[in-house]
């Protein structure tokens, strides 16, 4: 028998594989490349050194930053843990009024902008709040919100609904029959807590406390606002960028090694532990909320209601004081619509650069996180499963760092010829994509193969049996994925930074500058759009998402 | 209507043989059935013929002209899946159309086949009705109107039948099968039911490990077995050791002389349950000489309504089953009480002593 190999011919599948990830290849692996070599390289010389390690690890200016890093990091972390867990056990385990109000806050919270919330709290508590002063008009001079403990509240308050949905994802999960049985062998409501409930959800908390910890240190907006000297690596980065331009960005580059670096072992570290702790539960006997009565039902609600009440005062504020009556930077007492009037004549801009460039982005992202998720779920190569892989690149690269990789890459020896209108819409793309594959991804885990294959069979292209049969099923996904992505293009603020031009000023980018003027004012008017446009998805994500929290996290 | 010729096909998963050297020939109208247990190769061997993997070697022909190097979408083979594969965003009447709109015949023509058709499958009324609004059976008959209509050249089945309740199962089949024939499209259908493939078949090919072990017509396949994977696969039989004794041929159990003439090394003879009658207290010399009979060693009996089972052991400890009606004697033997199988001679086959031993 004569053995006659089949001619290879790369299916359709096979280009876009190869399309996908030579897109990938050069927005997100060339740029993270080039940031990790330049830190090896002598600006000066070019030859291969580890003289800027060696600078980042002796002077004390970067070493404070590395430590204050890791402690706003590490105690932000915290709180929102000490938030988060006592929310979703509480809203879990017994019966809540306004439950749904709970999870509905906490989502806007988790998707409005931290610097939002940065400089509202400047507003409450800053050398000129309106609480600092109340205070000290009755003689009492409480500390401002300026400084560690300060850029720590933000991220407590901020970043706890990813510990509070998660864990309480894993908590209706728990099969009731375990706590039962600790406490039939004699353990109290509190033992019983610790040391069976808290295990059980480990992996969820861990998995919302890395997140957490991951966004504290790439945060740029929270301790640029709240800072005033306490500096973290993601504002080192951008001063250092700032202070290099024109040459090799070599110490900007340099921190930026050192927070991915931080991120990958938080990452390896938390799947280590996690790596022998894998419970499989069956949902036989589902956890039932019980009904509190006296002082109890009165505190737990007081504590449920309170904090996503604090968590959500910054918006509100920001909101409020947008149509305070205000004369230049100056609030004149009283309401007006000033603020907004002078959007229209200084920002029109920063409004129309932030819709066209998150709608772009977006757009891109649609388009190809479905054919993305087909070749991840779809197709089994290695190519599938590196592509994988790399989705979760971007959530731990730093903005400012993906941003420094995309100036080194793109501007580096053809000045300009890409502008920053392109690069910004290319880094939100890039950035974000995740979000929609991750989306698109869920739904098409649960469509079933056949479905394409019949179609195929039936005469139908690979393309037309993805356009006809998997496009219309994984819809629901694509939207979601898309919604998500749109919030977090447009609320974008530290990669921004870097590639903005006078042309190319972006809504967060504005709100910036007017805090760091004193214009809260019209940086209340703007972040007030930010933040409908940003209810208005999170609405059409709850229409859209068959589990309107998981969409979220 | 096509006939297939399959030469030399191969079909590889790194290092795993899932298809090896399958060479078939299915005339023009044939329901040809690939029978074999789970893993075998079956549904390989199918989606190969339809394009959905590609082989490592080997041709596959529809009617003369080569298809293996088609891309699945242009191959013209249609299937009807095991999970149905119904469009659930699609009304039944779009579902049967999905095909002939790929194939853009003109809109009247459509409409007019996809009602044709779904008279056919008997789901006249449901034109309308969206996929989740359709039991089990019905979404598998909108999956064979859907493979149908496009008249292709081959219908490709893969265990459409196995996510059925037995009754709908047994009534599907015998539909299929008119459908079949009326239309006289060839056909080939994978299942692992013996009774399925025995019931409807022209063809009955029985595969195991990847290779093909015998393809002949049920009645073939059942009363001459190939070899002692497909004597044991397809029925149920049992296998006695056969010893030589003097020149001949006895089997060890028992010392009846079985046969003259059978090849050097170990052979064993094969006997059906259903040929073997039980004799309690009857003298065995009483017999003719056109049949053997073993002593054997009651181990249970098992009462089942229609027959009954009767499990033995041989005087060298070999089990043996036997089925018959029903008989109140029988039924109320003791645990380990004597007893006689006897089978006529013509009934015995012999095989080469080895999983895949062939018959001789
Ligand atoms: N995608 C695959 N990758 C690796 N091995 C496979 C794959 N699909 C099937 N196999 C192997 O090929 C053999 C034949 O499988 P299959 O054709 O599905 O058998 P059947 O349909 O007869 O149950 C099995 O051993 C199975 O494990
Ligand atoms: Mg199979």
């Amino acid at each position: 028998m004569a053995f006659s190999f089949p001619r290879h011919r790369p299916d359709f599948w096979t280009w876009i594989t190869i399309s996908i990830v030579a897109v990938l290849c050069i927005l997100l692996i060339l740029p993270i490349l080039r940031v990790l070599t330049l830190g090896f390289i002598d600006p000066d010389t070019g030859s291969l050194t580890l003289d800027n390690f060696i600078e980042v690890f002796t002077r004390n200016y970067y070493l404070n930053g590395l430590k204050n890093t890791l402690f706003v990091g590490a105690l932000g972390t915290l709180g929102a843990c000490l938030i988060g867990i006592p929310l979703a056990f509480f809203t879990t385990r017994f019966l809540i009024t306004g439950k749904t109000l709970i999870s509905t806050l906490a989502i806007l919270v988790l998707v409005s902008p931290p610097f939002i919330s940065a400089y509202a709290w400047i507003m409450m508590m800053g050398s000129n709040g309106v609480i600092t002063n109340f205070f000290g008009g009755i003689g009492i001079n409480i500390p401002t919100i300026y400084g560690a403990h300060g850029i720590i509240l933000v991220f407590s308050l901020k970043f706890f609904p990813f510990i509070f949905l998660m864990t309480q994802t894993a908590l209706t999960a728990v099969n009731k029959s375990f706590e039962d049985a600790a406490e039939n062998l004699g353990c109290s409501p509190w033992q019983r807590f610790v040391k069976v409930t808290l295990p059980l959800v480990f992996p969820a908390v861990s998995t919302g406390a890395i997140i957490c910890f991951v966004l504290s240190i790439a945060d740029f907006g929270t301790p640029a606002i709240l800072g005033r000297g306490f500096r973290t690596l993601s504002t080192i980065a951008l001063s250092a960028y700032r202070s290099e331009l024109g040459g090799p960005p070599t110490m900007a580059v340099t921190v930026s090694i050192l927070m991915m670096a931080i991120s990958m072992i938080a990452l390896v570290a938390q799947r280590r532990i996690l790596a022998n702790r894998r419970y499989a539960s069956s949902l036989t006997n589902l956890p039932v909320a019980v009904k509190l009565s006296g002082w109890k039902n009165a505190a737990v609600h007081f504590f449920s209601h309170g904090i996503v009440f604090l968590a959500m005062l910054p918006s509100a504020v920001v909101v409020y004081t947008s149509f305070l009556k205000t004369k230049g930077p100056v609030f004149v007492g009283g309401f007006g619509l000033e603020s907004y009037d002078r959007i229209w004549r200084d920002a029109p801009d920063a409004i129309y650069n932030s819709f066209l460039f998150a709608i772009i982005a977006v757009t891109f992202i649609t388009i190809t996180s479905g054919l993305i998720s087909y070749v991840i779920v779809r197709r089994d190569t290695k190519a599938a499963a590196a592509i994988d892989f790399l989705m979760m690149v971007p959530y731990l690269v730093p903005g400012v760092v993906m941003a420094i990789g995309f100036v080194t890459v793109f501007r580096n020896g053809m000045p300009n010829f890409f502008g920053p209108a392109f690069l910004l819409v290319m880094i939100y793309y890039i950035r974000r994509l995740p979000y929609g594959v991750r989306s698109t991804t869920s739904s098409l885990r649960q469509i079933k193969p056949s479905l394409e294959e019949a179609a195929v069979n039936l005469g139908a292209t690979p393309l037309g049996a993805f356009v006809k049969i998997t496009v219309p099923l994984i819809f629901p996904g694509i939207v979601v994925g898309a919604l998500m992505g749109f919030i977090t293009a447009i609320n974008e603020l530290s990669s921004t930074l870097i590639l903005y031009d006078a042309g190319t000023i972006t809504m967060p980018v504005k709100v910036y500058l007017a805090v760091l003027d004193g214009e809260f004012g019209l940086a209340a008017a703007l972040s007030t759009i930010l933040l409908l446009s940003t209810g208005a998805c999170v609405y059409a994500v709850f229409r859209f998402a068959e589990n309107r929290n998981s969409a979220f996290i | 209507m096509a006939s297939v010729e399959i030469s030399g096909l191969r079909k590889l998963y790194g290092d795993v043989v899932a298809l090896s050297d399958i060479s078939i020939s299915i005339p023009s109208g044939t329901f040809y059935t690939l029978l074999g247990p789970s893993g075998c190769g079956k549904t390989t061997l199918l989606r190969t013929i339809a394009g959905f993997h590609q082989q490592s070697a080997g041709q596959i022909a529809v009617d003369g002209s080569s298809i293996e190097h088609l891309p699945a979408h242009q191959r013209d083979v249609a299937m009807v899946f095991q999970d149905y594969a119904v469009f659930p965003h699609l009304s039944v009447r779009d579902n049967v159309a999905f095909g002939l709109k790929q194939r853009r015949i003109p809109a009247k023509e459509i409409t007019r086949q996809v009602e044709e058709v779904l008279e056919v499958v008997e789901l006249g009324k449901f034109v309308d009705r969206m996929p989740h609004e359709l039991s089990g059976g019905q979404q598998q008959r909108v999956g064979l109107a859907r493979a149908i209509v496009v008249r292709p050249k081959v219908l490709l089945m893969d265990e459409p039948l196995s996510n059925l309740d037995a009754r709908l199962r047994v009534d599907l089949r015998a539909e299929l099968r008119r459908i079949q024939r009326d239309l006289g499209i060839t056909t080939i259908y994978v299942t692992h039911d013996q009774e399925e493939a025995l019931a409807m078949s022209d063809v009955v090919c029985v595969m195991e490990g990847g290779i093909i072990q015998q393809a002949a017509t049920p009645l073939d396949v059942y009363l001459r077995p190939s070899n002692r994977f497909v004597a044991s696969f397809v029925g149920a039989n049992n296998f006695l050791q056969v010893g030589n004794f003097k020149g001949e041929c006895v089997l060890k159990c028992c010392g009846s002389s079985v046969s003259q003439h059978l090849p050097a090394g170990p052979v064993v003879c094969a006997l059906r349950p259903e040929d073997i009658s039980v004799k309690v207290d009857e003298d065995p010399s009483s017999l003719l000489n056109t049949e053997i009979s073993i002593p054997v060693q009651i181990k249970e009996v098992s009462f089942i309504g229609r027959e009954m089972e009767i499990f033995a052991t041989t005087d060298n400890g070999e089990a043996i089953k036997a089925v018959g009606r029903s008989d109140s004697k029988v039924i109320a033997l003791p645990v380990d009480s004597r007893a006689w199988f006897c089978v006529e001679r013509q009934n015995l086959s012999f095989f080469r002593d080895s999983e895949l031993g062939e018959r001789v």
